[in-house]
């Protein structure tokens, strides 16, 4: 059994089951950004949105692990003192690449990728129901020992305009396409 | 359920209870479906024995992972309570390959009075391997009523 057949005996979830789950598809490689291709300032509401259901947020407690009541029992979360249930902080990064699927911020799905490290901010709870949509800005990029960094600001809002979270989302990647391609034949293509 | 934390019940030097997580394959792909962060770095060993992103012929466990392992180490603690995340800042420093053991941990270090609905206290937050050497080293805010 290959490993995405293994991964996909853990799929439960609507968005799990249609998601593009193949970071090697060698098609999908003409949709991505590239380090030396990124042009700092550009900025774009991502088309794509995601639509907020309780099994989203219950996968991502799920995965973690975390076993945290809150993440799971509607009733016992209004207890502790919320308004429903509670979404675990990290589950920005299921929203994330779950919307940027191609296009702009494409980047966080690239093969070869290293992640140095993440800044999140908080402002408004995630709720079931709330349809999210993307902002994402070519933040910064820079070059330290000889490592291309990225960094990209993505702000989630919900269906009312309201700010739900920042992220300065920030990986190492392979310098250029011919270096990604590269690792998509599982050669290596980093700086030594 | 667990006595009630407050923002007048916490102290600075305050540790929070660890938590602890053995890394196996299961483990990394399970986290990769529910970020759907399929990256073959985590997910695809035999991938991994060439491509050796790290320098080691293994796959490793999602960075975010060993964040939301992090933020979880604040969620036991405050989330009982009614506490808040607000902010989570974090340098992940080595790589943490399959059959890694890691433990997460807290201390508070600040706190800032600032209003009702509006205090926070400031954490200092911890990954460190089997070997006792720190993976990710971070910090927090974190709202208490």
């Amino acid at each position: 059994m290959g490993y995405l057949e293994e991964m996909a005996k853990y799929q439960r979830t609507e968005k799990q089951k249609s998601f593009s789950a193949d970071f090697l598809e060698r098609q999908q490689i003409e949709d991505y950004e590239f380090w030396d291709e990124i042009e700092i300032g550009k900025e774009t509401v991502i088309p794509f949105k995601f639509e907020v259901k309780a099994e989203d947020m219950i996968a991502y407690a799920e995965g973690v692990p975390d076993s945290s009541p809150v993440f799971y029992d509607d009733e016992y979360a209004k207890k502790c003192g919320y308004d429903s249930l509670v979404a675990h902080p990290m589950f920005a990064t299921q929203v994330l690449f779950f919307v940027l699927q191609k296009g702009h911020g494409s980047w966080i799905r690239t093969p070869g990728a290293r992640n140095p490290g993440q800044i999140l901010e908080w402002h408004d709870p995630i709720r079931v129901g709330d349809v999210l949509t993307v902002k994402t800005k070519s933040h910064d990029k820079w070059v330290k020992r000889g490592k291309y960094y990225m960094r990209y600001l993505s702000e989630m809002y919900d269906q009312n305009g309201k700010l739900k979270g920042r992220c300065f989302m920030t990986l190492i990647l392979p310098k250029s396409k011919d270096d990604v391609l590269r690792f998509i034949k599982g050669e290596h293509a980093l700086e030594v | 359920m667990a006595k009630k934390l407050t923002f007048e019940s916490v102290n600075c030097g305050d540790v929070l209870p660890e938590v602890k997580q053995h890394v196996t394959q299961e483990v990394i792909w399970k986290h990769a479906v529910a970020s759907l962060d399929y990256n073959p770095v985590h997910t695809y060993p035999e991938w991994c024995k060439t491509a050796q992103v790290f320098g080691l012929p293994l796959p490793v466990m999602h960075g975010n992972q060993t964040m939301s392992l992090m933020a979880t180490v604040i969620t036991n603690w405050a989330y009982p309570s009614g506490g808040r995340l607000r902010q989570m800042e974090v340098k992940l420093i080595k790589p943490v390959p399959v059959g890694s053991t890691c433990t997460y941990g807290g201390v508070v270090t600040e706190k800032h009075p600032i209003g009702k609905g509006e205090n926070f206290v400031v954490l200092d937050l911890w990954a460190a391997n089997q070997e006792g050497e720190k993976v990710a080293v971070g910090m927090a805010q974190v709202t208490l009523l």
